[in-house]
C-alpha cells in the first residue's frame, strides 16, 4: 500500500512491449528501414500518452528518463531570470531544484505556503507573482497528502498577472490517476511511467508546441534535438500500454478507490489516527497521523506483518529533517508530522487489502499505543 | 623502471624467542590486505617487498599496506641496474631543486665493488655536481634522503622518503575481544585500538527494531567493514534488546533506563564473548561524555561482568580525541550519519547520573532478568565482513 512511492509494473503491458527487446531492438536513430519503424512507434507513444491529457495539435511530448528529469529540464530551462514561484508542498525534484536555483544564482526562488488541506494557498501564490517572475511551477497532485491543485485555474491567473511567465506543473501523482485536459495556459508537464504500472527510467515532459525547449542532454539530437541520448524504446512502448490501459478505466477507478479510501479511513481507530487528507484530494493517497508515536516504527511495526506503507516522516534523527515539510507547511505540530503514515492505492487494490490494512493499522496503533504509555 | 614497495616491521623485532610467531601473523595480515590485488610478497632479512604490481594500483597498495598494524615504515623505491651511473640517474627523481640532502646506502650484495660509505661518498659527490651549488650535503638533519640499497644480481633499489604505517603489533598476536559497536564515534576508535596492539576484535551489536530502521544497521555494518581493514576481517553479532527497554520502561522509573539497559547489554555482552572464547570485551566509554559514562555508571555496568576484563581504551580520551582517530582510520564520516543506533523514544528526560548501586537493583528486581536475556539471545544474528 505504498503506490503512490512506486507501483507494480503491468505485465500485460510487458508482454505487449516485449518484441522491442526480442526482436526490434534496433536503435530508433538508425538510418535503415528498422530504424525507421522504430521513430514511427516511438511517434505513436508520443500520441498515445498525450492524446488522453492535451490536445496534440497544442501540445507535444518528450522523452526523459524519469520525472525528476523532467522536472529539472522544465526548471533550468526557464527559470533563469528575476525570480520564480513554486509551492511549500512539492516533491523534491522540484523543491530541491528551485534552492538550486538561487545557489546557481540563476534566479531567486519563492516559495508559496500551504492550505490545511495541503493544496497551494493561491491568493498568496499570486501575491509573490510580480513582474520579474520568469517561472511558476505548481504541483498537480501533491504526493505526501494527495491534496490536488487546479492547475488550468491557478495558471490562468498567473499568466493574467505577468502573461510572460512560463508555467510548469509537477503531474507526477496526477497522470493516469485523476480525470482531467490541461489547458493551454500550461506550458510545461512532468509525467512519469513508474507511478502508474510502467518502468523505472522513463519519464516524459509534455510542454506547449509553441514554446521553444533548449536542450537539456545534449548529444546526438533526439527527441527532436530536446533530449540527447538512445530513446528506451521497450520503456517507452510498456509506458504507452499502460497508460492505455489506465486510461480506458480511469474514471471508473477513480470512482472506486475514492470509496476504498473512505472505507479504510472509516475503519481506522480514530482514537489513535487522526487524517491529514482532505476527501477532495486524489483518492489515491491517504495520510493520516498518529499523534504521539513515530511514524517511522509503525512502518517497521507495519512491515513485520507484511503490509508496505509511506511515512511522512524522513529515516533520521536529525531534527530539522525528520518531520515532513509538506506536512508542517498544513500548519500541523511536530508531534503531528512525526507519526505521519501514507497509504497510497492503485487500481489493483483489492477490498480485501483495504480491510487487511485497516486491521493492521489498528492492530500495530494499538499496540504501539500502549508499549509507548 | 620498475617499482618495489619495501616494508619495515616496528616491535615485533623487540620479540625474542617468539619473534616467529609474531612474523608469521604479520605476513599472514599483509598477504590478506593485498589480496584482491596481483602483487608479490617477497620476505628478506628484516623486512618485505612487494612486487610485480601494476603501476597504476601503486596508491591502492600503498594505502591497504598502511592499515596492516606491525608496519612501522613502508617507501615507494626504483628498482635500477647497480653500476653508479644508473643509481644516479634514478636519484635525480627524488632530489629536490634546492635545500640539503644526505644519501644513505646499504649493501646486500657483499660482492658489490664499492662499500656502503663509498657509495654514498660518491653518490652524494654526483649529485653536488648535479645540483650546481644549489644542493648541499647536510648528515644531521637534511631537508630529503636519498636511499640506495644494493641487491643482488647487479640490481639496487633507490627510494627517498619512508611513509609512516600504522605501527603497533600484528592482529592475531593478542588474543581476542569482543567489541560493544553502537554506530557512534567512539566504538570503532576503541576497536581500531585493542586491534592496534594484536587484538583480535569481534563486534557485539546492539539494536531495537523497529525502534530503529534499517539504514541504522546497514551503518553499523559499513563501520564494522571499515574496522575489518584493521582487524583483518570481523564478525559481527547483532541482538535485539527491544523487549528489555519495553519491560524496563513498563516497569521500572524512567531515570534508570540508561543504567538498566547498560547491564542488560553488559551481561549479554559477557555471555557471548564466552560463547565466541573472546577474553575481554571491548567499549569506547570514556569518563564523563554521557551520563552514563560517569564512574557510577561504568560501576554499575561493570558490576555485573563476572568473569572477563572490560577494557576502554578511550577512558582518558576527550571527545575531539578520539574524533581525530576516527577521522584518521577513516570511520568518521560514517559514525555521523544520522541514524539512530539505540532507541531514543524511551531516553528519559534527566537520567540517573550517579545511580546507586541498591536503587539500582531495586529497580531490577522488578524485571525477569534471565528470561529477557535468553530471549535477547534467540535474536542474535551473525555476520561475516
Amino acid at each position: 500500500m505504498d503506490n503512490a512511492a512506486t507501483t507494480k509494473p503491468s505485465l500485460t503491458a510487458f508482454e505487449r512491449a516485449r518484441e522491442y527487446v526480442t526482436e526490434y531492438y534496433f536503435n530508433p536513430s538508425g538510418m535503415y528501414r528498422e530504424g525507421f519503424a522504430l521513430q514511427g512507434e516511438l511517434k505513436k507513444a508520443r500520441s498515445a500518452l498525450l492524446s488522453p491529457i492535451a490536445s496534440e495539435t497544442a501540445f507535444e511530448l518528450v522523452f526523459t528518463s524519469c520525472g525528476t528529469e523532467a522536472d529539472n529540464q522544465a526548471i533550468f530551462s526557464f527559470a533563469r531570470r528575476g525570480n520564480a514561484v513554486t509551492t511549500e508542498g512539492e516533491h523534491s525534484a522540484v523543491f530541491a531544484s528551485f534552492t538550486e536555483l538561487k545557489n546557481r544564482g540563476l534566479a531567486e526562488p519563492r516559495f508559496a505556503p500551504l492550505n490545511a488541506d495541503g493544496s497551494v494557498n493561491v491568493e498568496k501564490l499570486l501575491s509573490l507573482v510580480d513582474e520579474k517572475t520568469s517561472f511558476v511551477s505548481v504541483m498537480h497532485v501533491n504526493n505526501e497528502i494527495g491534496a490536488i491543485n487546479d492547475i488550468n485555474e491557478i495558471a490562468k491567473r498567473v499568466k493574467q498577472k505577468n502573461p510572460r511567465v512560463i508555467f510548469h506543473s509537477d503531474g507526477v501523482q496526477a497522470y493516469g490517476k485523476i480525470p482531467f485536459k490541461l489547458a493551454k495556459e500550461v506550458d510545461l508537464y512532468s509525467i512519469s511511467a513508474h507511478k502508474i504500472g510502467g518502468l523505472k527510467g522513463v519519464g516524459a515532459l509534455i510542454k506547449r508546441k509553441s514554446l521553444v525547449l533548449p536542450a537539456f542532454v545534449i548529444g546526438g539530437g533526439q527527441e527532436m534535438g530536446r533530449r540527447s541520448g538512445t530513446e528506451n524504446v521497450f520503456g517507452i512502448k510498456q509506458f504507452e500500454y499502460v497508460a492505455e490501459e489506465k486510461f480506458k478505466t480511469l474514471k471508473a477507478d477513480y470512482a472506486r478507490i475514492k470509496e476504498y479510501r473512505e472505507k479504510l479511513w472509516a475503519g481506522l481507530d480514530k482514537g489513535v489516527y487522526t487524517r491529514l487528507s482532505s476527501e477532495n484530494g486524489t483518492p489515491y493517497i491517504l495520510s493520516v497521523a498518529a499523534s504521539g508515536l513515530r511514524g517511522e516504527i509503525l512502518l517497521h511495526m507495519a512491515d513485520d506483518k507484511g503490509l508496505i506503507i509511506g511515512t511522512g516522516s524522513a529515516c533520521s534523527s536529525n531534527s530539522k529533517n525528520r518531520y515532513s515539510k509538506v506536512v508542517l507547511a498544513c500548519g500541523h505540530d511536530e508531534k503531528t508530522a512525526d507519526g505521519v503514515l501514507r497509504i497510497s492505492f492503485s487500481p489493483q487494490t483489492t477490498e480485501e487489502e483495504v480491510a487487511q490494512t485497516t486491521e493492521i493499522l489498528n492492530e500495530i496503533g494499538l499496540d504501539l499505543s500502549r508499549r509507548m504509555k | 623502471m620498475k617499482r618495489v614497495i619495501i616494508i619495515r616491521y616496528s616491535e615485533i623485532f623487540l620479540k625474542g624467542k617468539n619473534r616467529g610467531f609474531f612474523e608469521r601473523a604479520f605476513e599472514n595480515n599483509l598477504r590478506r590486505a593485498l589480496e584482491g590485488v596481483e602483487a608479490e610478497l617477497v620476505k628478506q632479512i628484516g623486512r618485505y617487498l612487494v612486487q610485480n604490481f601494476d603501476e597504476n594500483e601503486l596508491e591502492e597498495i600503498v594505502e591497504k599496506l598502511k592499515k596492516v598494524f606491525g608496519l612501522h615504515t613502508l617507501s615507494v623505491a626504483y628498482e635500477t641496474d647497480s653500476d653508479m651511473e644508473s643509481i644516479f640517474e634514478t636519484a635525480k627523481l627524488f632530489c629536490r631543486s634546492e635545500g640539503t640532502f644526505k644519501v644513505e646506502s646499504h649493501r646486500g650484495d657483499k660482492q658489490y665493488p664499492l662499500t656502503s660509505v663509498e657509495i654514498s661518498r660518491k653518490l652524494g659527490g654526483m649529485i653536488l655536481e648535479y645540483g650546481k651549488g644549489k644542493l648541499k650535503v647536510d648528515v644531521h638533519n637534511p631537508d630529503f634522503r636519498i636511499q640506495v640499497d644494493i641487491r643482488e644480481r647487479g640490481k639496487a633499489l633507490v627510494f627517498g622518503e619512508f611513509i609512516e604505517g600504522a605501527n603497533g603489533m600484528p592482529v592475531g598476536t593478542a588474543g581476542k575481544g569482543l567489541l560493544l559497536l553502537s554506530g557512534g564515534i567512539d566504538s570503532p576508535v576503541a576497536g581500531h585500538m585493542m586491534a592496534k596492539r594484536g587484538m583480535n576484535v569481534e563486534c557485539l551489536h546492539f539494536h531495537s527494531y523497529p525502534y530503529t530502521n534499517i539504514q541504522a544497521k546497514e551503518k553499523v555494518v559499513d563501520l564494522a567493514k571499515i574496522l575489518s581493514e584493521y582487524t583483518c576481517g570481523t564478525t559481527l553479532y547483532t541482538v535485539k534488546v527491544t523487549h528489555i527497554q519495553e519491560s524496563i520502561h513498563e516497569k521500572c522509573k524512567p531515570q534508570y533506563m540508561v543504567t538498566l539497559l547498560r547491564r542488560f547489554m553488559y551481561r549479554i555482552a559477557e555471555r557471548q564473548a564466552l560463547r565466541i572464547k573472546a577474553q575481554c570485551l571491548i567499549t569506547g566509554e570514556s569518563l564523563g561524555q554521557v551520563a552514563s559514562q560517569t564512574i557510577e555508571g561504568m560501576t554499575s555496568s561493570n558490576s555485573v561482568v563476572e568473569k572477563l576484563p572490560v577494557l576502554r581504551p578511550l577512558v582518558g580520551f576527550d571527545k575531539n580525541e578520539i574524533i581525530e582517530r576516527s577521522v584518521k582510520m577513516g570511520a568518521y564520516e560514517t559514525s555521523i550519519l544520522p541514524f539512530e543506533d539505540c532507541c531514543t523514544v524511551f531516553l528519559p528526560d534527566f537520567p540517573a547520573i550517579r545511580p546507586k548501586l541498591e536503587d539500582i537493583l531495586r529497580e531490577e528486581a522488578k524485571l525477569d532478568v534471565e528470561g529477557l536475556i535468553a530471549e535477547a539471545f534467540e535474536s542474535v544474528e551473525k555476520i561475516e565482513i
